[in-house]
């Protein structure tokens, strides 16, 4: 057996991972640093934008298109959401009340996937020009799982960019900082805040069409999901889009590690991971601490 | 309104409430009574600590599971399992407390969830001893010392409930208007000035979390025992989610309101499931409503209304903490 | 013996040295202002005493017992009570529970939760002493959110007071108060001193209470202790002097 292989086939299904992980916790992550709150809702975010892209895919029959369909429409409906729901909680002492808003929206939006899209798990597979395997050091390897690294490495700097460079990005940066002040300027803070918290969704959905093709859309697929992203989150610091990726791909090392060698308590070592993550740092490791 | 008075025509009233209504009715009461239980025990957390809890499942799972299994080693009467019952879920949520309230607010509700997903997941993991999917069926109640049997017939046990119920609540009463209770909502008012004035706050919350899944505990055993039947539906979210609906429409921080939000929960999904599909949508919905513009719950709006006519707060007044204004 | 002591007292956040080796006393029965310019340390030595804040370096001893880095709550239980700049009290409670929850503090049952009647009442009547001697009885019912600006940070006194403590620390207790609330106030403070075993540690910026009121002055400026004496002395001191008035800052 090839051990140089294995390893970097390993790698690679880590690093798959890793790009699904990294959609969703990015999205989390921004959420927070724009408005201070942790998106609850955000692992059935996921969970619709895998159902959104399978109707988008079976409707079109492309996987490009719904690729792109699904985050617009979930963006649409996160950015509806904060508008007419969350804002009303904005200087609100209590903290409390974002939270079980947020996990209100989990209950309400689960309950209409389940209306709309039956109890049946979903799945169209991995598209045609997307399958077959690539040999690499003697091993095969889904093709599927590169063009996931490729999405998510492309991805991950389009956003850096975004962050570092354009106007619009570097407004995000200024207002997760200090609203008041970028209000004073002139800006729209509610306008920035929405379309954070769109963007934010919107990733989360890409998450959710990438990893549909290998899981199929199923009910409950948000539920680990959203543990998952806030356990990134909190490795990778509160509000810190550097922090995602380095949690994100720690997250999915561990996971894929932990499948392998331990199989039925792969899903408990999430758990673990996080435990021993907040027992560390109540707070979070680097990044905005809550 | 005397609060004592109150207490004790509502107690006769549920006592006679079997008489009155059709026999059929009788197991959604039962349900109903341990669901309000169960409510009043995250009231603990949710209304009087502002700890948000998204696992409490868990307390209800630990309660039902560990009744239906001691009973397959142990015979013991009803009573004592379900004592032996609450007392396992205490022993296990010690160090389930110990760990959750080394954070608050987000991280306190994530590690909440994640001790019952975890829970859900062993279920799965060791399924030759809990069922797995299937859970545990057939969960007997054995008649109690003695050869005392009335809480074998569902009547009985109605009344067992009932005892329950209202001895849980005279409990949390008095632990909320008690010197430990006074912390608590110091606590939920301004944390950090309490540990300023020598709180060891840390000690109080473990401990409410701890109670909190005692309550819960005897929630689920109390419903293993009466349907006979433990399944890891038990721990799972969204039955976490349906408990905090219930206390923050009942009304947080009341004790009565999650009771009473427990109750008409019961009885209006009943109702409402007979005839649309989409009650737990309309129940998602109503819960967002709350939180947006109601927060104090349908029994603070109740009283509220009631409390702002009265001149001065005293001792006795239905108010569930000491001093505590509108 | 002094009743505090702090000795090298060193607080850093990253590269900025808030606290530089800082060393005070407080005698048993004494009252000591801390002064100084903004940004002169003097909150970061109060929560570093208090253990809000851990230091990088440095002692604080209470009563002969070293308590530096001790958990805040056990800080307190030794019988030091503090006031916080940004004024912290139980806004949904009324007064009279927020100072009754203050007075439990240091009860040896305050942990019963069934009954605790005992703890309850002793607890009530020192928190309706401590109001009494604010002067805020007529407010002892009223909501605490409700109270204005300078009736809150009475309350937080009287928070402090009823906990019994041998030694208070005030925060500038007086920021924002009207002139005849800081004039009632330092009535006040005199009245308590005169009467009983009780030491304070105060920060101010109004100068016409520090001298009315303390025994001796301690002088911070950036994070270093630059004065340290009797009132007329601090006064005196050209060091004093171009501290405040600007030079090198």
């Amino acid at each position: 057996m090839n051990w140089l292989g294995f390893i970097l086939a390993q790698c690679l299904n880590a690093l798959s991972q890793a790009s699904i992980l990294f959609f969703i916790a990015c999205g989390l992550t921004l959420i927070f640093g724009i408005m201070r709150i942790v998106n609850f809702a955000h692992g059935v975010i996921f969970m619709l934008g895998a159902y959104v892209g399978y109707t988008a895919n079976v409707v079109t029959g492309s996987f490009l298109a719904s690729l792109v369909v699904a985050p617009i429409v979930v963006g649409l409906v996160g950015m509806a959401f904060e508008r007419t729901l969350l804002r009303h909680l904005y200087g609100r002492r209590d903290g409390g009340a974002y939270l079980l808003l947020t996990f209100g929206l989990a209950v309400v939006l689960s309950e209409l996937i389940r209306l709309i899209w039956g109890v049946q798990p979903l799945g169209t597979g991995i598209p045609d020009f997307l399958r077959g395997v690539v040999i690499i050091l003697d091993q095969p390897f889904p093709l599927y799982r590169l063009f996931l690294i490729g999405l998510g490495v492309a991805a991950a700097i389009a956003i850096w960019q975004f962050l570092e460079r354009a106007r619009p990005g570097l407004l995000i940066r200024a207002v997760s900082q200090n609203s008041e002040m970028v209000h004073a300027l002139g800006t729209d803070v509610d306008m920035v805040r929405t379309a954070v918290f769109g963007f934010g969704c919107a990733l989360a959905a890409v998450g959710g069409v990438l990893a549909a093709p290998l899981v199929t859309a199923f009910l409950g697929m948000g539920t680990s999901v959203v543990i998952d992203a806030f356990v990134i989150v909190i490795i990778g610091g509160m509000g810190s889009f550097l922090g995602s990726i380095i949690g994100s791909v720690l997250v999915a090392f561990v996971q894929v590690m932990g499948a392998y060698y331990f199989q039925d308590l792969a899903l408990a070592l999430m758990y673990l991971l996080m435990l021993i993550v907040l027992i560390i740092r109540p707070g979070g490791l680097l990044g905005k601490e809550d | 309104m005397n609060w004592r008075l109150g207490f004790v025509v509502t107690a006769a009233a549920c006592a006679v409430l079997p008489f009155v209504v059709p026999q059929h009715s009788l197991t959604i009461l039962v349900e109903a009574l341990i669901l309000g239980l169960f409510a009043m025990s995250l009231d603990l957390l949710v209304g009087y600590c502002r700890l948000y809890s998204f696992g409490h499942a868990a307390a209800y799972g630990l309660g039902a599971y560990s009744y239906a299994l001691i009973l397959t080693y142990v015979p013991l009467p009803l009573p004592a399992a379900i004592l032996l019952a609450v007392a396992v879920t205490i022993l296990i949520a010690i160090p389930i407390a110990w760990i959750c309230t080394r954070s608050t607010g987000v991280s306190f509700a994530m590690l909440t969830l994640a001790f019952a997903q975890l829970g859900y997941a062993m279920l799965f993991r060791f399924r030759d001893v809990t069922g797995g999917s299937d859970g545990l069926v057939g969960i007997p109640r054995h008649p109690g010392p003695f050869g005392v049997d009335w809480f074998q017939g569902k009547l009985g046990y109605y009344y067992l409930v009932l005892v329950c119920l209202f001895g849980s609540y005279l409990l949390c009463r008095a632990i909320v208007r008690s010197p430990f209770g006074a912390v608590l909502a110091g606590i939920r008012e301004n944390e950090a000035k309490t540990i300023a004035l020598g709180y060891n706050t840390r000690a109080y919350k473990i401990t409410t979390v701890v109670l909190a899944y005692g309550f819960g505990g005897l929630a689920g055993a109390l419903y293993a025992a009466f349907a006979g039947f433990a399944s890891p539906e038990l721990f799972f979210w969204l039955t976490s989610g349906r408990v905090l609906i219930m206390v923050i429409v009942g009304g947080a921080g009341t004790l009565i309101g999650p009771i009473l939000g427990g109750v008409s929960f019961v009885f209006v999904e009943h109702q409402l499931s007979q005839v649309t599909d989409l009650w737990p949508l309309i129940f998602g919905t109503i819960f967002m409503a709350f939180v947006m513009f109601a927060p104090q719950g349908i029994w603070g709006i109740l009283t509220s209304r009631f409390r702002s006519r009265r001149e001065v707060p005293g001792s006795d007044s239905g108010k569930e903490a000491p001093g505590a204004a509108t | 013996m002094p009743l505090l002591e702090c000795r090298g007292l060193v607080r850093r956040f990253g590269a900025l040295v808030a606290v530089d080796g800082i060393d005070l006393a407080v005698e048993p029965g004494e009252i000591r202002a801390v002064i100084g310019p903004n940004g002169a340390g003097k909150s970061t030595v109060f929560n570093l005493i208090t253990s809000v804040l851990k230091p990088s370096a440095g002692q604080v001893i209470f009563a002969g017992e070293d308590v530096t880095g001790m958990p805040v709550h056990q800080v307190a239980q030794k019988g030091i009570a503090r006031t916080f700049q940004l004024c912290h009290i139980f806004p949904a409670l009324t007064v009279r529970e927020n100072v009754r929850i203050a007075a439990q503090a240091r009860d040896g049952r305050r942990w019963q939760f069934l009954g605790g009647g005992g703890v309850l009442n002793r607890s009530a009547s020192a928190a309706d002493d401590a109001i009494g001697r604010m002067r805020l009885t007529r407010l002892a019912d009223a909501t605490a959110a409700m109270l204005s600006h300078g009736d809150q940070r009475l309350l937080e006194i009287a928070m402090a007071i009823a906990q019994k403590p041998r030694l208070l620390m005030l925060d500038e207790p007086t920021q924002g108060l009207s002139i005849e609330e800081t004039g009632r106030a330092v009535q006040i403070l005199k009245d308590m001193l005169a009467a009983g075993d009780l030491s304070v540690l105060l920060v101010e910026h109004d100068m016409e209470v520090v001298f009315k009121l303390a025994d001796n002055i301690t002088v911070l400026h950036r994070g270093r202790v630059i004065a340290d004496g009797a009132p007329a002395v601090v006064r005196a001191s050209a060091e004093v002097r171009s501290a405040y008035l600007g030079g090198a800052q």
